[in-house]
């Protein structure tokens, strides 16, 4: 059960490695990627010093708690899109009948198939959190909380995803609806929880789950809570093995489009 | 010009079959819109209060009609397309054709928002009224003299983005600058107006791409004056000259870097 776990863990890493190191085959290109992501991430900061210049407080946030939020929000969405890409467009691969050639390799389907792809950009987003946290709020104790929590969002921020994309089994236009509600989580994360009031606030903690990737382990962060830690771990648990669960039950109702055609 | 005519029509009758589709993008604009009313509720503290000389009623308005017109005119055309055509060499096919290629790239652009900033705006309209209320001192004369303005700033920003997908010629990606360039445009123009920066940089965004393509248009619905008309369309008329220039330069300069290898 281990060596097998060990082993799958193993494929994976070397799924991940290789689109790396594919993408890696034009360096200039590579680096141009990364680097104009952190610097497209940077200019957000421009709208931040500009409200904060018009409010000290905003939703409970100070300059630095934002920058947070924002570092949290764009490593755990890095993290998900350097790993788990394909989670990102797997509608496509359901609507299009090409889950095939994973369905016949001898390790795990869902494993395969989302790590088959890297986003390369997404490695600046993961540079980009870890830089904020060091430039504006280092502490060791924050660092090591901001690392463990870029895990659990990646993982919640993957799990939707995959909810979301799953649907493409039962219904058709599932695609647009999924991508939408994916890109409702990224719009929320980069803004104060504190604005938001009421049915808003309800559906960012219970339905969207921004709420339990960003918002909960910024408090944590900013003032530490077992409790709420175990919360968040626990929901990260949780709505992953729902998302494996729909992701399988819907797989019973994939047809092939019998497309010959060689992965890359 | 009937060759145009022809690509816009068959473009826009076959962008009239998507049409539920596009109201698919209708979730992520509202949210975005429901994020910056939440914001601009929480930053004002009275209804009365003025910040950089907007009230809290102008200001959603102003965001509302940029990010209608960043979600309405939004499409890969200018940008994805003509950069894949460069980077497979699908331009080699496309050059020799009866019309110039940057043209056709526009005309099916704007064929292609023709369909979406219509929907966008009906949608912004009814979100406005019901969720702001109504912009105060607006007067329907005035969105009808702002309308050709909006026309020319979605033109500037589509010639400035294409020019961007040339640069294909020379590097592998050109994504990485459409990046920031949105970004420019997206922070310093369209969630904010210019107004709002420090007095020190204000004629800086003055000069740039960003007064014509968002900020003008916008600042015209919520607050026209006929002296600020002139004055938008007259950098509109500059900027669009400056961009189609640049833009039929790198193209001339891109197409005779292409090697044709076969296949």
């Amino acid at each position: 059960m281990l060596t097998a776990a060990k082993n799958q863990l193993r494929v994976c890493g070397l799924s991940v490695r290789y689109n790396i190191m594919r993408e890696m085959l034009n360096r200039v290109t590579f680096l141009t990627n990364i680097g104009f992501m952190i610097l497209n991430n940077a200019t957000f900061i421009v709208q931040w010093v500009i409200l904060f210049h018009l409010k000290e407080d905003i939703g409970g946030y100070r300059m630095s708690d934002v920058m947070l939020l924002w570092g949290l929000a764009a490593s755990s969405y890095g993290l998900s899109r350097i790993l788990f890409a394909r989670a990102f467009s797997l509608p496509g691969l359901i609507i299009n009948g090409k889950l095939d050639a994973y369905l016949v390799q001898p390790k795990n389907v869902l494993l395969s198939v989302i790590t088959s792809s890297t986003n390369t950009s997404a490695i600046g987003d993961l540079i980009y959190g870890f830089l904020i946290v060091c430039l504006f709020c280092f502490s060791v104790n924050r660092l090591l909380l901001f690392t463990l929590f870029t895990i659990t969002g990646t993982v919640i921020v993957t799990a939707f995803s995959l909810l979301m994309g799953s649907l493409s089994f039962w219904f058709v236009r599932a695609d647009a609806f999924g991508d939408n509600m994916v890109n409702c989580l990224i719009s929320f994360s980069t803004y104060p929880d504190g604005i938001f009031q009421g049915t808003a606030r309800f559906l960012l903690y219970n339905i969207i789950p921004v709420g339990m990737a960003i918002y909960q382990p910024i408090h944590i962060m900013i003032e530490f809570d077992g409790r709420s830690l175990l919360i968040v771990l626990g929901y990260a648990a949780l709505l992953t093995a729902a998302a494996v669960f729909v992701f399988y039950r819907g797989l019973r109702r994939y047809s092939s489009s019998n497309l010959m055609e060689v992965r890359q | 010009m009937r060759k145009y005519a022809v690509i816009y029509r068959s473009v826009l009758m076959e962008n009239l079959q998507y049409a539920m589709n596009i109201a698919f993008g209708f979730i992520s604009y509202f949210i975005f819109i429901y994020v910056f009313i939440c914001l601009w509720n929480y930053m004002y503290a009275s209804p009365e209060e003025l910040i950089a000389g907007y009230t809290k009623e102008q200001m959603i308005w102003y965001v509302m009609i940029t990010e209608g017109m960043w979600f309405g005119t939004r499409s890969g055309t200018v940008t994805r397309q003509a950069a894949t055509d460069i980077r497979n060499g699908n331009i080699a096919y496309l050059m020799n054709k009866p019309y110039h290629y940057t043209l056709y790239i526009l005309t099916k652009y704007t064929a292609e928002w023709g369909i979406r900033l219509p929907m966008y705006a009906a949608l912004s309209i009814s979100m406005g009224l019901t969720m702001v209320g109504r912009l105060p001192g607006f007067r329907l004369v005035s969105l009808l003299a702002t309308l050709p303005v909006i026309l020319l700033g979605i033109t500037i920003n589509a010639v400035f983005k294409l020019c961007i997908s040339l640069i294909s010629f020379w590097i592998e990606d050109s994504n990485p600058f459409q990046w920031i360039y949105d970004k420019l445009i997206l922070v310093i123009g369209t969630i904010f107006p210019v107004e709002i920066f420090p007095a020190a940089l204000q004629p800086v965004f003055r000069l740039t791409p960003i007064y014509t393509v968002c900020y003008g248009p916008a600042k015209l619905v919520v607050d026209f004056s006929w002296e600020k008309f002139l004055e938008i369309v007259a950098a509109q008329i500059i900027y669009l000259a400056v961009g189609c220039g640049l833009m039929f330069f790198l193209y001339g300069k891109g197409v005779k870097k292409l090697h044709v290898n076969g296949g």
